[in-house]
């Protein structure tokens, strides 16, 4: 108790001041949360709350990030390939930079970055962890970190996990996501197991392989009997929600209470039908993206994504003006980590190409002392611009998903068309007239200027289909006849017939 | 007249002992949301059992008086949030505290003074605050044995072989807030017991409570009053001027954890121990009805 205030002064002048974060504190700190978890049997709200840090005031904000933008920018002007060019030609000084002159430093793009990673790493770092991104828009982009960088990681996780009680010590945590990616793995399940928790990495399997693992049962001393935290995607979920709604499935069947869910847009629709299959399990969503790690949005119940001051500059940029977006406008998120929290490869004024609307008025909810924009709208990239505005992968997906006659995970494609929107999905019935009715009142319902709707059958035949992490599968070995040799050994015997049709 | 002192003394004991029980079935004093007090915590407190001795018979009166004061204060605090809400009268009451300690200590200190009564109190309610602290922070009952033994070792050393204590007392006794209960037999002499040994005689009675139930804390805290007692009659019976309590104490602290131990197997945590055993619930004032 008495040495956990040390710990706890030491991070607080790392959020406070930026220096670098002792990873022992981070460690102490984390384990002292785990040990105050198995003795009180929860952690008290008050401690979210000191290890938050204190609210700061719109200034005080604006001056804290201007001077950790200094710093960065300073580090990057001095000690990166590609800043230290672009700083020559701009002809600023990176440590006199003023708030209004951040705006003169052009935004770094996915295109840069990916053309040449390494110029974005300092050369006085030292990387030992290379993480590469899955690439489902577009080629992969790679970013080092430093062996410290990623247990800071695993043990800021850890202290947020704990600390608003999502993971504890008797937890049995299934990370079903790909194998590639490490960052992420890396990071939450380091965080798992300092909390506490017992891990196991399942990959991308299909989904009746993850339904099976969620329903085996476990008997180890002092966890769950079943996978009680579940990370995936949510096409994923989705696949997995479809098979075992199919096979007959239901929250009996299961343990799950907690679903991380990320990478993807998360659907209303998606969360609900997962209840059918899963029971009343809460949803952990949030944002965050290799290049701009460890920044994390957290989504509040009102549905804005809030983001803490110290991890990063947040700004949302008009994609046709280049300029700050307007109230209520959408724009992209660029995003400038912050140190402590990003010390090998620097990236200034990164633009995400993530979609989110600015918040018409200043948020009033629990987390208003945050940042916030409005929720993530998906990737510009994969928007449509059309002359009433804007559809964004988000109205397509909240709308199908809502509905029955879409499959999970919904397979669909949009594009621009004179007038509106085309809009192709794959539905269970195909193109069959109730079907195209639900699904063009739903679509409409978003305001989605729909000028041709293709109802199919088959996932095969959409021509721009949205890509889907959950497509990324991983291999497995085969049997003589060519088949997968795994078998789930978590179904019961009931369910064995389920994997026959299966096959 | 040594007798009355020694028995009014060990009155003041069971007091403090009883009321730290019942406080903590009742009261949930304010701690630090992250941390338990574990091993590390222990070793601290021993650094600091043998460092705050000598560093009181070093630095200058009035320093020493402060630092007493500043830690009486904070635990009287810490035992008063729970009962009185309002942070106004809490101060006033900490402040009336410090008030009359201070200026009882600074008057006539010749028998009949109430000092002794006033700061009997105010160390009892400091034992018994920081006696819940530790035990509602996680204190286990190993750890809590490990610290009577070592107590035990210390207190041969620092009192029977050194004149630590003896010193350490004859120095602090006057001063406001001094750190033991004690009753005076005359203008140089009185019968008294340690706050340290206070404190770990109603401590342990309510980690052994939270780690094996209820008939394990009623045990320590029979044997812990048992072994005062016993200290007082060997004291008296020698015509010792200072007698290590805490040889009594230790020992015993740590055959209890191993026979209950042994017994009951694995301790429970504060969790277990509150679903056993939920607290009793504060009564609600009724609304008066006008």
């Amino acid at each position: 108790m008495l040495t956990d205030l040390f710990a706890q002064l030491r991070f607080t002048v790392s959020l406070l001041f930026g220096v670098p974060f002792d990873v022992r504190s981070l460690e102490h700190l984390a384990d002292s949360l785990r040990l105050t978890r198995i003795e009180r049997g929860a952690i008290d709200a008050e401690a979210a709350e000191l290890l938050a840090g204190p609210a700061l005031d719109g200034a005080t904000r604006q001056a804290v990030q201007l001077r950790r933008f200094r710093t960065q920018a300073g580090r990057a002007a001095r000690e990166t390939a590609y800043y230290g060019r672009l700083f020559d030609q701009l002809g600023l000084d990176p440590a006199r930079l003023r708030h209004e002159e951040i705006a003169r430093v052009p935004t770094t793009s996915k295109l840069a970055v990916r053309a040449d990673p390494d110029a974005f790493v300092r050369r006085t770092a030292r990387p030992s962890f290379r993480t590469v991104t899955t690439g489902t828009t577009g080629t992969p982009t790679a970013i080092c970190f430093s062996h410290d960088e990623m247990r800071a990681y695993a043990a800021l996780s850890a202290i947020s996990l704990l600390s608003q009680g999502l993971v504890g010590p008797d937890d049995v945590v299934q990370i079903s996501t790909s194998a590639r990616a490490t960052l992420g793995n890396t990071c939450f399940a380091g965080a798992c197991t300092l909390a506490g928790a017992l891990v196991h990495q399942a990959g991308l399997v299909s989904a009746v392989q993850t339904l099976g693992l969620l329903t085996e049962r476990r008997s180890i001393a002092g966890k769950r009997d079943r996978v009680s935290v579940l990370l995936t995607y949510p096409s994923h979920l989705g696949d997995v929600v479809e098979q075992g709604l199919r096979g007959g499935l239901g929250p009996a069947d299961f343990g799950v209470e907690r679903i991380f869910v990320g990478g993807e847009l998360v659907t209303a629709g998606l969360k609900a039908r997962a209840r059918h299959l899963f029971g009343e399990v809460r949803f952990v969503e949030g944002y965050a993206m290799t290049e701009t790690w460890p920044l994390g949005g957290a989504l509040c119940p009102d549905g804005h994504l809030h983001f803490e001051t110290s991890q990063a500059l947040i700004e949302v940029l008009d994609p046709e003006t280049g300029t700050s977006a307007l109230p209520g406008c959408p724009g992209t998120v660029v995003v400038t980590p912050f140190p402590p929290y990003r010390q090998t490869t620097i990236l200034l004024r990164y633009d995400t190409r993530d979609v989110v609307r600015v918040l018409p008025a200043p948020p009033v909810c629990a987390l208003r002392h945050l940042p916030a924009t409005g929720h993530l709208q998906g990737k510009l990239d994969l928007a449509v611009r059309h002359d009433e505005g804007w559809t964004f992968p988000r109205d397509v997906l909240e709308a199908l998903e809502a509905l029955d006659e879409v499959p999970l995970p919904a397979r669909c494609g949009f594009w621009a068309v004179p007038g509106g929107v085309s809009v192709e999905v794959v539905t269970r019935q195909g193109d069959d007239p109730p079907v195209r009715r639900a699904v063009e009142r739903a679509l409409g319902e978003r305001g989605i200027p729909v000028r041709s709707l293709r109802l199919l059958d088959d996932a095969a035949e959409l021509r721009s289909p949205l890509p889907l992490r959950g497509d990324l599968r991983e291999a497995t070995f085969r049997g003589p006849n060519g088949r997968p040799s795994h078998e789930p050994s978590g179904l019961s015997d009931a369910n064995r017939p389920l994997l026959a049709a299966w096959r | 007249m040594e007798l009355a002192a020694a028995l009014i003394v060990l009155g003041h004991v069971c007091g403090v002992v009883v009321l730290g029980w019942l406080y903590f079935r009742r009261y949930q004093v304010a701690r630090p949301p992250i941390g338990i007090f574990n091993l590390a915590d222990v070793a601290i407190v021993l650094c600091g059992v043998v460092v705050v001795p000598v560093a009181y018979l070093t630095l200058p009166l009035w320093l020493v008086g402060g630092l007493l004061a500043i830690g009486a204060l904070g635990a009287l605090s810490a035992v008063l949030e729970p009962i009185v809400r309002s942070r106004g009268a809490r101060w006033a009451t900490l402040c009336a505290v410090a008030v009359t300690e201070l200026w009882l200590a600074a008057g006539d200190a010749a028998a009949g003074s109430p000092l002794p009564t006033i700061n009997n109190v105010v160390v009892g309610l400091v034992a018994l605050g920081i006696a819940n602290l530790w035990a509602q922070s996680g204190l286990r009952a190993r750890d809590a044995a490990l610290l009577g033994a070592a107590l035990a070792v210390y207190d041969v050393v620092a009192t029977s072989w050194l004149p630590l204590m003896g010193d350490l007392f004859s120095r602090v006794a006057a001063l406001p807030f001094a750190p033991l209960v004690s009753w005076p037999i005359s203008d140089d002499a009185a019968v008294g017991i340690g706050l340290g040994d206070l404190l770990v005689a109603t401590l342990f009675p309510l980690v052994m409570r939270k780690a094996y139930g209820r008939a394990a804390g009623l045990t320590a805290l029979g044997l812990g009053i048992g072994g005062i007692v016993v200290a007082f009659l060997v004291t008296g019976w020698a015509a010792l001027a200072i007698f290590p309590v805490m040889v009594v104490l230790g020992p015993l602290m740590v055959v209890q954890y191993g026979i209950w131990g042994w017994q009951r197997g694995p301790e429970r945590t504060t969790w277990h121990y509150l679903q056993d055993e939920p607290l009793e619930a504060r009564p609600v004032r009724p609304a008066c009805a006008l």
